[in-house]
């Protein structure tokens, strides 16, 4: 109904009426609502992580600096903006990818197992390092080190598996900020989660906006070579 | 106006048609789209969008997959290797035109 000539593929119908800029404006159009039609929008995840993590760690920080542990209202924000990210980062990839069905789906979900995995191993394992007696200043800066171990990794890896180096470039920058972390010492171990981890993520936010803005203008230039792209 | 049609991919040079190749081009290799996913990305009906996947499909440049998710039939489409070194080609070809009108 869109095209009542196209059956006829020899007519000059519609398709003549455009120029070769104009089908290249459509081309670029039509992928990027693809794109958003069937990938999940990395400015929003990000944009989320960054603020749990700004948000959640600031409070831990905060609480940790008056009383040299944090308090249960501050864990109890950060645990909520933790799981609220991670109730968000799974309704908005599952619904944004529902629909297709391939290889990038079946690594998606081993990546996705592979983090929940990490984390309840990381869980696990702070558990029973309490148990055997480190006191609250190892724990935290062991948490928040492994924490950013594993997010530094993942990312790395994330990168490779979806084709988005800066993807491996914020999981390099989690390893430095592991770092930094750990060698913070209490209480600032949490404040360098949030302005290092938490802002790393915010700023991706506007890298995302500036590769998407660089897709949507350049992609023909590339077009040969990316054969339509090689997806996420 | 050096817009010469003939140069063109006449399978992927009309603009639901080009819509179609466009978004499948979007996937990754080794990945595929349902069938009422693409025909709401597209905001076409089931039965025009049939008939131009057809067209594509007899090209080679698209790859049909039928399927059953439970007992509901499920149709999934891709983009052949054909069809993305053709709508690789394509572009470079419009490309081509367009340095042709500028300069």
């Amino acid at each position: 109904m869109s095209d009542p000539t196209s059956d006829r593929p020899e007519g000059t119908g519609d398709a003549a009426t455009l120029d070769p800029a104009e089908t290249l404006r459509l081309i670029r159009e039509q992928q990027a609502a693809a794109r958003d039609a069937m990938e999940p929008d990395g400015r929003l995840l990000y944009g989320v992580w960054g603020l749990a993590w700004l948000i959640g760690y600031l409070c831990m920080w905060v609480s940790a600096r008056d009383t040299g542990a944090p308090e249960v209202w501050a864990g109890g924000v950060f645990s909520g903006s933790i799981v609220g990210a991670m109730i968000f980062t799974i309704v908005h990839t599952t619904t944004r990818t529902a629909g297709t069905r391939g290889v990038s789906a079946r690594v998606g979900v081993i990546y996705g197992w592979t983090w929940f995995l990490a984390f309840v191993a990381l869980g696990v394992m702070l558990g029973a390092m309490a148990d055997a007696g480190a006191s609250p200043e190892v724990m935290a800066v062991a948490a928040n080190g492994f924490a950013s171990l594993i997010v530094g990794l993942m990312y790395i890896v994330g990168g490779l598996l979806f084709c988005a180096n800066q993807m491996s470039v914020v999981g390099g920058w989690m390893l430095v900020t592991a770092v930094g972390a750990a060698l913070a010492g209490m209480p600032h171990t949490y404040l360098v989660m949030a302005v290092a981890g938490g802002g790393g993520f915010l700023v991706m936010v506007a890298v995302e906006q500036y590769l998407r803005r660089r897709r949507g203008s350049s992609e023909p230039a590339s077009a040969r070579a990316e054969g339509g792209g090689l997806g996420a | 106006m050096g817009w010469v049609p003939e140069e063109l991919d006449a399978v992927i040079h009309a603009p639901a048609r080009l819509r179609v190749v466009a978004s499948l081009a979007a996937l990754g290799r080794g990945d595929e789209v349902a069938f009422p996913k693409l025909r709401k990305l597209l905001d076409m009906t089931a039965g025009n969008l049939s008939t131009h996947l057809r067209k594509l499909e007899d090209a080679g440049y698209v790859r049909v997959t039928k399927t059953h998710e439970g007992r509901v039939p499920a149709t999934y489409l891709s983009l052949t290797e054909t069809g993305r070194t053709a709508f690789a080609d394509y572009q470079a070809a419009l490309m081509d035109l367009l340095k042709g009108v500028q300069g």
